[in-house]
């Protein structure tokens, strides 16, 4: 997480739940507690020492008495960025959610949920409870329509869980169907598609696959060996794939998702261009009928015409 | 200490100042005692800033404050509840606080951290992350984080604040929306009553004042920005309308069945036999939206065609016509 710009207003809520933080924890470092908060540390020891002078009113015409203030331990954080309350005069308790808040987690438990074996019922039920309770307003109704689970997604949700192998068909665009078996690392599931992130027993390698390529799915009872290895980044390059320059009209942007976040993008007179790396020419063919004229391939011209193959492969259908 | 640093103390510490004097006071503190008693203000008061600008300056703190959820509290005349020359203003402790019989087991906290991180970069998890943080500062014992899964949920269209804060707030908004085949926006005056993620998109589910009945929009189709108008709504219309508008959604689909055929290990058989069921000859799917259902069906190319109905079959035609001449190809 990175640091991001504070308002005043940001850093009051800061402050608010940062009492109750520092007091649960006894006495943690600088740079955990920014890393909490994901401020930078010296954002961190600012609003910390600016605590010191919070405090309860004062008498009318006396200023506030040295225990009437928050207070840290000063020689600590000096000497080794540790902080530690001595004294507090409120706010020890967490404050209740905002509905914002309360909205952001209620939604996010519903696309938990989507997953086989994450949590059962009586455990989401009882949170949706808690969090509505917690709440400081009633949050905007945010759903999280459930989806349909196959049986290739159980049972890869299930290898995960039991910490085995996986073996499988995989069928890659236009290439011959394999026979993979894989430690599964990691499941990433975005916009309803999942995707598996494991170590390939053929490849000898990480590999990512779409599940929507996959079938013949089931469990082996191989237990996991390369479970530790980390997960590619998300759409991380390989090195070997192709440039590609696509055009569209600038207000289709959002519908072109994924695509366009890892692109470079040029807008003139509303006309888009975005230089992008593909895996293969045959990759943008699908995005392009989707579109249906809107996005244009400009190069290589390789992605072109399987496109425009691509659509007069559909088009003889109905001949 | 030079005097403009004494008096000029940061915004934020005047703000939280403010929350710790309004909760330890029951009875309430007058706005005059708390410009010359709470430090941020009483400076300011000490060194003949204007009572005019004071009392600004405090309005708008309750309402920053009031953002960020605390509940100041004002307590009027009794006699007179909109003369406000007395109220009284306070923080209850119990609404402010978490309530204490609130407990959440490792397993639950386990979950909660799954959910908080499904938001990728939206604003959404800003929000989830504090909201997590203050559930976590009640000092529970961690249990094993739940790894291995990493759901996320995008949140592209720049419509979806402005409508989440009208639902909150219960106001009627204006926006104008595209339909598909209208040649311009119209604008559409509506209740905001439910968000709901279906299929990958997000919709808004509203009573439409134009035509008096519930409507579900399409969030990319609203095509400008969302108007707040000063018309409120009774929030009781809100309850129950995400599983009313979830429910509008699934009827719709059993209603609207396409009959398609599929190349059998395609990648379009594999995706859309999740939502099939068996026909005669070929695959019935359900779909909501015809224009978003033939967008996803041209995708796929040669990989399925569609047998009925007519107009969703000459959509997707439409759309792979478009696609061959826009690369060069002759239709």
């Amino acid at each position: 997480m990175s640091a991001r710009p504070l308002i005043a207003t940001d850093r009051a809520a800061i402050m608010l739940q940062l009492v109750p933080y520092l007091i649960g924890k006894g006495e943690v470092s600088v740079q955990a507690a920014a890393d909490e908060f994901d401020v930078t540390p010296d954002q961190m020891r600012g609003m910390v020492e600016k605590l010191t002078v919070i405090g309860l009113p004062g008498e009318r015409g006396y200023w506030q008495m040295a225990n009437d203030l928050f207070d840290i331990d000063w020689d600590l954080l000096d000497e080794q960025g540790l902080i530690v309350i001595t004294n507090s005069v409120g706010l020890e308790r967490s404050p209740k959610l905002t509905a914002r808040e309360a909205a952001a987690l209620l939604a996010g438990l519903q696309v938990a949920r989507r997953i086989p074996g994450v949590g059962d019922t009586d455990l989401f039920t009882g949170l949706l409870a808690k969090l509505a309770r917690g709440a400081a307003s009633a949050p905007a109704e945010v759903i999280v329509a459930p989806e349909p689970v196959d049986a290739v997604r159980a049972t890869v949700a299930a290898a995960v869980r039991e910490g085995v192998a996986v073996s499988f068909t995989y069928k890659a665009p236009d290439a011959a169907p394999t026979t993979r078996t894989v430690d599964p690392v990691k499941i990433q599931i975005a916009s309803g598609q999942w995707y598996l992130q494991g170590w390939c027993h053929m490849r000898e390698a990480m590999r990512t696959f779409h599940l929507d390529r996959v079938s013949d799915v089931r469990l082996t009872d191989i237990p996991v060996t390369h479970g530790e290895e980390p997960a590619p980044g998300w759409f991380q390059s390989t090195g070997d794939e192709i440039v590609a320059r696509v055009r569209y009209p600038a207000p289709v942007a959002p519908l072109l998702g994924e695509y366009v976040d890892r692109a470079e993008v040029e807008t003139t007179g509303g006309v888009s261009i975005a230089t992008m790396r593909i895996a293969d020419e045959l990759s943008l063919r699908r995005l392009a009928a989707r579109r249906g004229g809107a996005l244009e391939i400009v190069e290589p011209q390789g992605a072109r015409r399987a496109a425009a193959e691509w659509a007069e492969a559909g088009l003889a259908q109905y001949r | 200490m030079p005097a403009n640093t004494s008096v000029k103390s940061a915004p934020e510490e005047r703000l939280v100042n403010l929350v710790v004097a309004l909760m330890a006071t029951e009875q309430g503190l007058t706005k005059d005692t708390i410009l010359t008693s709470v430090a941020g203000y009483r400076e300011q008061s000490e060194s003949g800033a204007s009572k005019d600008a004071l009392e600004k300056m405090f309005e708008r703190d309750k309402e920053s404050l009031r953002g960020l959820g605390v509940p100041i509290e004002t307590i009027g005349d009794r006699a007179d509840p909109d003369d406000l020359r007395e109220a009284r203003y306070r923080v209850p402790t119990a609404e402010y606080e978490l309530p204490e019989d609130i407990e959440f087991t490792p397993a639950e906290i386990a979950l909660l951290n799954l959910a908080g991180g499904v938001w990728s970069e939206s604003s959404m998890s800003t929000e989830a992350r504090s909201g997590l943080r203050k559930i976590r500062a009640l000092g529970i014992a961690v249990e094993d984080p739940i790894i291995g899964y990493s759901p996320r949920i995008s949140l592209r269209d720049p419509a979806f604040p402005a409508l989440q804060q009208a639902i909150e707030q219960s106001r009627v908004v204006t926006f104008p929306y595209l339909k598909p085949g209208e040649a311009a926006p119209r604008l559409r005056r509506v209740r905001p009553l439910a968000l709901v993620e279906y299929e990958a998109r997000w919709h808004v589910f509203a009573y439409d004042l134009n035509v008096d009945a519930d409507r579900t929009f399409l969030l990319q189709r609203i095509v400008g920005d969302v108007q707040s108008t000063r018309e409120s709504f009774d929030p009781a219309l809100r309850e129950g309308a995400g599983e009313r508008a979830l429910a509008g959604l699934e009827a719709l689909a059993e209603r609207q069945l396409a009959l398609l055929e599929v190349n059998p290990g395609s990648e379009a058989a594999l995706r859309l036999s999740r939502r099939a069921r068996p026909a005669a000859q070929g695959i019935r799917v359900p779909y909501v939206d015809a224009q978003i259902f033939a967008d996803e069906l041209a995708s796929y190319g040669p990989e399925v065609r569609v047998v009925e109905p007519s107009d969703l079959r000459a959509e997707v035609i439409a759309r792979l016509r478009a696609t061959l001449e826009a690369h060069g190809g002759v239709a």
